[in-house]
């Protein structure tokens, strides 16, 4: 968790990730930095995020992300 | 050609939504499709109707073949549905560059542009790919899916329509609601207002200005001025009227603009300005373009070459460049269309790849970017790149848009002339009523930035006073309006 807060205090370092759960919902990641976060997310955890994973409810918060990946992990 | 604003149009309307409501609530659909392939009918004309079923059945088919499983289904449709638009769109402007680049003399064909076909075509492939990545089920029924392609008040100039938001108010039975009805009503006229206040006065600068003869290119920032209230209005006057119409008919369409000159970045500006043209490239293009497997493979190289940081960002200005590539594209065969999305495109990569150190910048020089007055110089910046790009989108070449910026550098801001009394359409009064207009736009859209339901608020004032303003508003129209319908809609021609 701690390197994923890391990844998304470096690409917009504007929200709260601790607390927000609604960081697509009310735009405080836009689409170019969601896409960056996905680019950086492959990289880091080798996983393969597709088109039908870009949901909301995948993005609103850390804990949603982290969740995401770990699903992908398996 | 059946325009929105037009005696024609209302009666039409009026005559549709009577039956619509006298019918049972299962045949209400049918109603609307009969009423949607008349209304194309009478504004297109018989000819090009056709090529409007053709994208229905093609895609129709399409997306029942998608959903069982066949892969060549999709490719094989969009090349079918976006292949018409291409041969009867781009056909010409391909030829003419040929013959331009290799000395060929390929000869131009004069080709009918179908009525909204750059609208419906979008909407018809999204259906399609909605259904591939299983967004939405495949309709069964042609004459149902028939009536999602074709609903006459939006097919002109859109907004493009989603089918799993649109559907289940499409086919769902209505009973008349008063309270719809006024709500419908109030934006209808607000489209009026927009569009006979404001749009149709404001052309008669920008034709002028614009007109690649004119003697006039020096007042290019005041005609560029002008265009921005012209397609403004013109464009969200329409998609009022579109809106509220359907509205009347308990049918809710996504809403296609949200205060665009309050716009912090063009960025912002792309959610706010013609919003289902720019989500449907979101989803259409840009996530699969930055998500494919060769832009993966360009991300790496570019992490490898370039650094971590600009490298995670390279694959998405690359996305974003070719999708306003397409945006431009989309707007018109012309090279100074192309230039239009590709101006959007690069400042959106530009802002994308400096976003880190541009935060560095503002850290540096004590910047409090949460203050009022950098919400303002933001808007405002925003505001001058907007209009620079009205003059690629405005004019005719892209010779002459490069000419007028040009001779708007170096110019008088605004001439007497164009207030000249004596000057036929462009007296003071219709100056006048477009400033006047344009405040009235403004304060309406600080109340709506402001989440204030300003319909509501009119339905909540006592029955007396909703009578009187009414009539006000129906007085002014009548009194000021302008009734030279340069053509209709600037949208419905795309």
């Amino acid at each position: 968790m701690e390197q994923l807060l890391e990844i998304l205090e470096d690409i917009q370092p504007d929200a709260d990730y601790e607390t927000c759960t609604t960081l697509i919902d009310d735009g405080f990641l836009s689409s170019f930095e969601l896409l960056s976060l996905v680019s950086e997310l492959e990289e880091t955890y080798e996983i393969r995020i597709t088109p039908v994973d870009l949901i909301p409810s995948n993005f609103n918060s850390a804990q949603a992300i982290y969740d995401l990946i770990q699903r992908l992990q398996k | 050609m059946l325009s929105f604003v037009s005696l024609g149009f209302i009666l039409f309307f009026l005559l549709c939504f009577a039956g619509y409501y006298l019918l049972p609530g299962k045949m209400q659909w049918i109603w609307l499709l009969a009423f949607s392939w008349l209304y194309y009918l009478l504004a297109a004309g018989p000819g090009l109707i056709i090529f409007l079923i053709y994208s229905t059945a093609v895609t129709w088919c399409g997306g029942l073949f998608a959903e069982r499983g066949f892969k060549a289904a999709v490719p094989v449709t969009l090349l079918l549905d976006f292949g018409m638009l291409a041969a009867l769109k781009y056909t010409n402007f391909l030829v003419l560059n040929l013959n331009t680049i290799f000395g060929t003399h390929l000869s131009i064909r004069t080709l009918f542009l179908p009525l909204g076909i750059s609208f419906y075509t979008f909407q018809t492939a999204g259906y399609l790919l909605d259904v591939t990545w299983k967004r939405c089920k495949a309709e069964r029924n042609f004459f149902r899916y028939a009536l999602f392609v074709s609903f006459f008040p939006q097919i002109m100039q859109g907004p493009i329509g989603r089918y799993d938001r649109l559907s289940s108010s499409l086919y769902t039975a209505h009973s008349f609601d008063v309270n719809r009805f006024q709500r419908g009503l109030i934006r209808i006229l607000w489209g009026f207002f927009k569009k006979m206040l404001i749009a149709d006065y404001a052309a008669q600068y920008v034709n002028t200005i614009f007109d690649p003869a004119s003697a006039f290119y020096a007042y290019g920032i005041f005609g560029v001025l002008m265009y921005s209230a012209e397609l403004y209005a013109d464009f969200s006057g329409g998609i009022d009227i579109v809106l509220g119409a359907a509205e009347i008919l308990g049918i809710t369409l996504d809403e296609n603009f949200r205060q665009p000159f309050f716009a912090t970045s063009i960025t912002d500006f792309w959610h706010r300005w013609h919003i289902t043209l720019g989500t449907w490239m979101k989803d259409y293009l840009f996530i699969p373009l930055t998500l494919s497997t060769w832009m993966g493979r360009f991300g790496k190289w570019c992490r490898k070459h370039l650094g971590k940081t600009t490298g995670r960002a390279m694959p998405v200005c690359v996305a974003n460049i070719i999708v306003f590539l397409v945006v431009g594209i989309w707007h018109g065969p012309a090279w100074h269309f192309i230039v239009y999305g590709l101006y959007n495109g690069l400042i959106i990569a530009v802002s994308g790849l400096l976003a880190k150190p541009y935060r560095t910048w503002k850290k540096a020089l004590h910047i409090n970017d949460k203050s009022n007055a950098f919400h303002l110089f933001q808007i405002i910046r925003t505001f001058i790149l907007v209009n620079i790009s009205w003059y690629f989108d405005c004019s005719e070449t892209l010779g002459q848009a490069f000419r007028m910026m040009r001779a708007s550098l170096h110019a008088p801001f605004f001439s007497v002339t164009f207030v000249n009394p004596e000057a036929p359409g462009q007296c003071l009064l219709h100056f006048a009523t477009i400033l006047s207009g344009c405040a009235v736009v403004f304060l309406i859209s600080i109340l709506r930035e402001r989440n204030i339901d300003v319909r509501g608020r009119i339905l909540s004032l006592p029955v007396s006073s909703r009578v009187v303003l009414l009539l006000m508003f129906v007085f002014i129209l009548g009194m000021l309006g302008c009734y030279n319908d340069f053509g209709g809609f600037i949208y419905a021609n795309f």
